[in-house]
């Protein structure tokens, strides 16, 4: 197995990164009321790098994910802020930045938006069972990719496609290609979508849950064949997940979501041996470690997650905080600040900084 | 796959005798056929012509023998395209019924046909503008298609025609070329009839089909793989076509089998509103004259077309859906 | 050790337990809300509603009786109402206006022809032909003219006969098959279907079958021939019989639906930990089936037999327009629309097709009806 090294440099120019994301606003306007899913996310996505995105289920991770994709679909709008994207090209150790695209003022179903999906941001989704259409053989469906962005022929595709199932570890991927989703395993079918997300080459993979739905032996092999493919490749990744122990394995830079929110961002080691933000604490408290030797109990978070349709005074865990100062958390929403003496290490509470968010969503 | 059609097929030949015997029950049904009746008129005349005419009709229905003797009789006739004597038409059943049933055929085909293509369309162009305007108004006409019977809409369309266009649309040609030899005029002037009936026939299939291919294609867009196309970066017009609505099709496919029959069945109310040579008025009026070897014999016509519509969709799902299994 | 994998379990049963009072509302309360949500099939249930109190008090709100002739106005058009007096003036009193005959020179027909000169009043709540409401006898009418003359606000049918009234009474059988046939199918459905589901094995695959050939016959051909069966109305088989087997035989084939999806839902309860934890308790089958399975599945009965209602009515319109369903002297609004079978008739009178209106609201009706509460009990499926 290859042993992952930490990295602690933290991305130190925008060249360096692959994917902005400035103050994300996403709400759903349904019939019960608006969701407001995304209320300003600000997210450094670094080249060639894996950023872990964590939080309970209904955070908003997902909708990130796809916002970055522009594939909000209606009720669904971005309503505010900006994702930029570096056309990046990598030669040997140097790369330079060809231009840069703000994903939010294109049209979602626009040729430009088409042309950065599956080519420059490809995702995995988290239903292996249901992410490939059972309807076509897998090879159909990765060749349809690769048509789609590379100008190639439709044998030269299909020469690919069996190339790149190979890539995956598939066992007989020459038989693979042409069998429909509903032949293959759970395991399977996800190596199959992540072969058909690496089938352009990607600057930025976006792992939504990629394992989740997996049994726990399918779930170690996928993940040691990411982390296998990103160290061949040089990718970028998005790891979305709930599961802290998956962070500690696949990431470099780990970014903690509470209700649409970054409340903390740090460099993987100081996540785990470094928490700052009473959210992280309390998650970080919640999950069993093996071979901790201090017999500590478990604690699941107090209280559930609100409902994104609540409108909340304050910082979005006051309610749910152990720590939460009256009169101050329950009133203004803390601002991200930079802890002193650390290295990409931001955190969004007022035990660190007094800096709040104005009315209007900026930093007072 | 072979195995999976014979078996099926082997179903559907299970169910058709079922069918028979179901049909040979309503052949037997009081108040009794027009057969008692004519032998008894026969009786009362008297003579000898009579008296064979009686031997002949007691001998080919088997008045005198027990039921599954009878039974058997009718159906092994049946079998071999004997259907049986029209008493009301003093005509073969068989001869009456197929100088008709082309129309029919022709008309629902063509019905079933036009129906389907608007629906698909309909239904894909409502699912992908919900809530919009255009959505609701087809809608409202989905409602009211499902809600107008149509021999109404049959009457409605006529009354309108004939007030306002001063049309005359009934039947399948205008008086003046009823008669006449075949030409480009008369077959322009049969075209000019045809498109009422095949509205008024396809009507509540037509909306009601598209509502289903609505219902189904709004499910299959908040299915994963759809978002997967679109990740690929798809333009959605492929996404819609190529990964939505194949998946969308198949419940339709299911329904096929119905949706044939159903049309027949409407058919046969409205033909005899338009006035058209279909089999469905010669079977209305069989059953109100009790001329039952005629309305049975169509009514067995009709379901065989079902059990085979049936039969054709399951192979066509089977075809169409690779998730199927031919266990 | 214990102690520690058991505290998460119990806080996430705590986390689980509702928190908000939607937590607390009953399935049926849900059901409820969501159907109130639905604008149109509330407009379906007002409609309907209005519809039934219309048609049940036919008596009182038509201005004649439905079976009183007319000689003297056979196929008479209907009569135009105007707000507008003899002053010139609009007000709120409606006239309508005289009719008289002229012996039409081309076809040596009467036609009738409106005198717009000669306005007559509208009086209200005025004594007229005698009625019943159920068994209560009556002769008030909401509205008409003074006698000798009569008032017909949708015309006149081949024997004299106000066609409003006809339309109301018609409406009276027409909008009452569909319930008892619905009051049968359900019967029918939930017996066989439960059944069917809970025995399984040879009983089920007797019922399958039983099932598959009733469905293989397209339904109007197959109600038609067994309405052909029934004898005609006379003295041992009067027009309620007729009326009742009719619905009989309409419920005979649309039993098959409920059955099936019955059975599909009974099936799947056989596996629900309801059912073993009956089974451990000693129920019998009878209580596991009505007080666990029945009440399980009731809201998905509703909702299949609401959308099988618009069906049954169409299908009693439909025979009885052909001559097979009600027959006169009784009336319902196929047995009206049967007089338009004559197209050369409907089209010199079109007002015979006003039947038809009913039929085509309450269908309307009755299917956004259905469709609402198939979205309100199961809000995920279209
Ligand atoms: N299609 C939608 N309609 C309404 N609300 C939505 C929709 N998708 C997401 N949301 C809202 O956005 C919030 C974040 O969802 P999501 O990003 O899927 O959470 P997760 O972090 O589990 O991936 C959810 O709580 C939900 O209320
Ligand atoms: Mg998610």
């Amino acid at each position: 197995m290859v042993q992952q090294q930490p990295v602690h440099a933290a991305p130190t120019s925008e060249a360096e990164l692959v994917l902005r994301i400035r103050d994300l606003h996403t709400y759903f306007y349904t019939v019960v009321g608006v969701a407001k899913a995304l209320n300003g996310v600000n997210l450094d996505i670094p080249y060639g790098k894996v950023l872990g995105i964590v939080g309970e289920s209904g955070c908003g991770k997902s909708v990130t994910a796809l916002s970055a994709m522009r594939l909000v679909l209606p009720p669904g709008r971005i309503v505010k802020g900006e994702i930029l994207l570096n056309r990046i090209r990598r030669e040997g150790d140097t790369y330079t930045v060809l231009d840069e695209v703000n994903i939010t003022d294109l049209d979602p179903r626009g040729h430009e938006i088409r042309s950065i999906r599956g080519r420059e941001i490809a995702m995995i989704f988290q239903e292996p069972m249901t992410s490939l259409n059972p309807s076509y053989t897998v090879g159909n469906q990765i060749v349809e990719a690769i048509l789609l962005h590379q100008d190639v022929s439709k044998e030269e595709a299909r020469d690919r496609a069996i190339n790149i199932l190979r890539r995956v570890e598939l066992p007989n991927a020459e038989a693979v290609v042409d069998r429909y989703p509903h032949e293959l395993s759970g395991g399977m079918r996800q190596r199959a979508m992540i072969a058909m997300a690496l089938s352009c080459t990607p600057s930025l993979l976006i792992a939504d849950e990629p394992t989740t739905a997996l049994d726990v032996t399918t779930e170690a092999e996928i993940l040691d064949l990411m982390r296998e493919l990103q160290a061949q490749m040089g990718m970028t990744i998005v790891f979305i997940t709930h599961n802290l122990g998956v962070v500690a394995q696949m990431c470099d830079q780990v970014a903690v979501m509470y209700l649409g929110r970054v409340v903390e961002s740090a460099p993987v080691d100081d996540i785990f041996y470094d928490p700052q933000h009473p959210y992280t604490q309390a998650l970080l408290r919640s999950i069993p470690r093996i071979g901790s030797r201090t017999k500590k109990r478990l604690e699941p978070i107090r209280g559930v997650v609100p409902d994104p349709y609540a409108d909340i005074r304050g910082c979005p865990f006051h309610d749910r905080c152990s720590a939460c100062m009256p009169g101050i958390c329950d009133v203004r929403v803390p601002a991200m600040s930079v802890l002193p003496g650390k290295v990409g290490h931001e955190v969004r509470c007022f035990l660190h900084s007094d800096a709040y968010e104005g009315d209007d969503g900026h930093v007072a | 796959m072979l195995n999976y059609i014979i078996r099926r097929a082997g179903y559907a030949l299970v169910t058709l005798l079922f069918v028979a015997i179901v049909g040979f029950l309503i052949i037997e049904l009081p108040p009794g056929s027009y057969l008692d009746f004519r032998l008894r008129e026969l009786r009362t005349l008297g003579g000898d012509y009579s008296v064979d005419m009686i031997k002949a009709l007691e001998q080919r229905y088997g008045v005198n023998d027990p039921v599954h003797v009878k039974f058997w009789k009718w159906f092994s006739n049946f079998v071999q395209g004997d259907f049986g004597w029209s008493f009301q038409y003093e005509r073969d059943v068989g001869e009456l019924l197929s100088a008709r049933i082309g129309y029919t055929l022709m008309f629902t085909l063509t019905s079933l046909v036009v129906s389907w293509v608007i629906s698909i369309t309909v239904g894909v162009y409502s699912a992908t503008h919900r809530y919009t305007l255009p959505d609701y108004a087809i809608t409202l006409f989905q409602f009211i298609g499902l809600s107008v019977p149509g021999f109404l809409l049959a009457l409605v369309l006529m009354i309108f025609a004939q007030r306002t266009l001063g049309m005359e649309v009934g039947g399948l040609f205008s008086s003046r070329f009823r008669d006449a030899a075949w030409s480009w005029a008369k077959f322009v002037d049969l075209l000019g009839h045809l498109w009422i009936p095949i509205i008024v026939i396809g009507a509540s299939g037509t909306a009601w089909l598209s509502r289903v291919m609505r219902g189904n294609l709004l499910d299959v867009l908040n299915m994963q793989y759809v978002q997967t196309a679109r990740s690929k970066g798809l333009p959605e017009r492929k996404v819609i076509w190529k990964h939505a609505v194949r998946n969308a099709l198949h419940p339709l496919v299911m329904v096929f089998g119905m949706s044939f029959p159903a049309i027949i069945s409407g058919e046969t109310v409205i033909s005899i509103v338009l006035n058209l040579p279909t089999a469905g008025p010669l079977f209305i009026n069989a059953l109100l004259q009790q001329d039952m070897y005629l309305a049975v014999t169509f009514l067995m016509f009709l379901a065989v077309l079902l059990v085979v519509g049936n039969l054709v969709a399951d192979i066509v799902l089977a075809w169409l859906d690779p998730r199927i299994q031919f266990e | 050790m214990t102690e520690e994998t058991i505290t998460p379990v119990r806080a996430a049963v705590a986390a689980a337990e509702p928190t908000s009072d939607v937590g607390e509302l009953s399935q049926w309360q849900l059901i409820w809300l969501r159907f109130r949500r639905n604008k149109l099939a509330m407009g379906g249930m007002v409609i309907l509603a209005i519809m039934y109190l219309v048609v049940i008090f036919a008596g009182f709100l038509s201005p004649n009786a439905h079976d009183t002739q007319n000689l003297d106005y056979i196929y008479g058009p209907p009569d135009p109402i105007t707000f507008v007096g003899p002053d010139g003036k609009l007000g709120l009193r409606p006239y309508t206006f005289a009719t008289t005959t002229v012996l039409n020179q081309a076809t040596f027909k009467w036609d009738f022809e409106i005198d717009r000169n000669t306005r007559i009043p509208i009086q209200f709540f005025v004594r007229g032909d005698t009625y019943k409401i159920l068994w209560w006898q009556n002769d008030l009418h909401l509205m008409g003219i003074a006698p000798p003359d009569r008032l017909y606000v949708w015309g006149a049918d081949s024997l004299g006969r106000d066609m409003f009234a006809r339309t109301l009474v018609g409406g009276q059988v027409s909008m009452t098959v569909g319930l008892v046939g619905i009051a049968l199918t359900i019967f029918l459905g939930s017996v066989l279907g439960t059944m069917s589901g809970f025995y399984g094995g040879a009983i089920d695959d007797a019922m399958q079958r039983v099932i598959e050939v009733i469905q293989s016959f397209p339904t109007i051909p197959l109600w038609a021939a067994l309405a052909a069966a029934l004898p005609n109305v006379s003295e041992n088989f009067t027009m309620l019989h007729r009326y009742f087997l009719i619905t009989v035989i309409l419920s005979l084939v649309n039993w098959t639906g409920l059955a099936r999806q019955l059975r599909a839902k009974v099936m799947s309860y056989r596996q629900a930990d309801f059912t073993s934890a009956a089974l451990v308790a000693g129920a019998s089958n009878a209580r596991i089936i009505f007080v666990h399975m029945l009440p399980n599945a009731a809201s998905h009965i509703i909702v299949v037999a609401a959308l099988a209602i618009p069906g049954m009515i169409l299908g009693e319109t439909s025979l009885s327009f052909l001559g097979l369903g009600i027959q006169p002297p009784m009336v319902s609004w196929g047995a009206l629309l049967r007089d338009s079978q004559q197209v050369s008739t409907v089209v010199q009178h079109p007002w015979l097709i006003l039947p038809g209106i009913g039929v085509v609201i309450t269908v309307l009706g009755f299917s956004v009806l259905g469709d609402g509460l198939r979205d309100a009990v199961d809000p995920y499926s279209i």
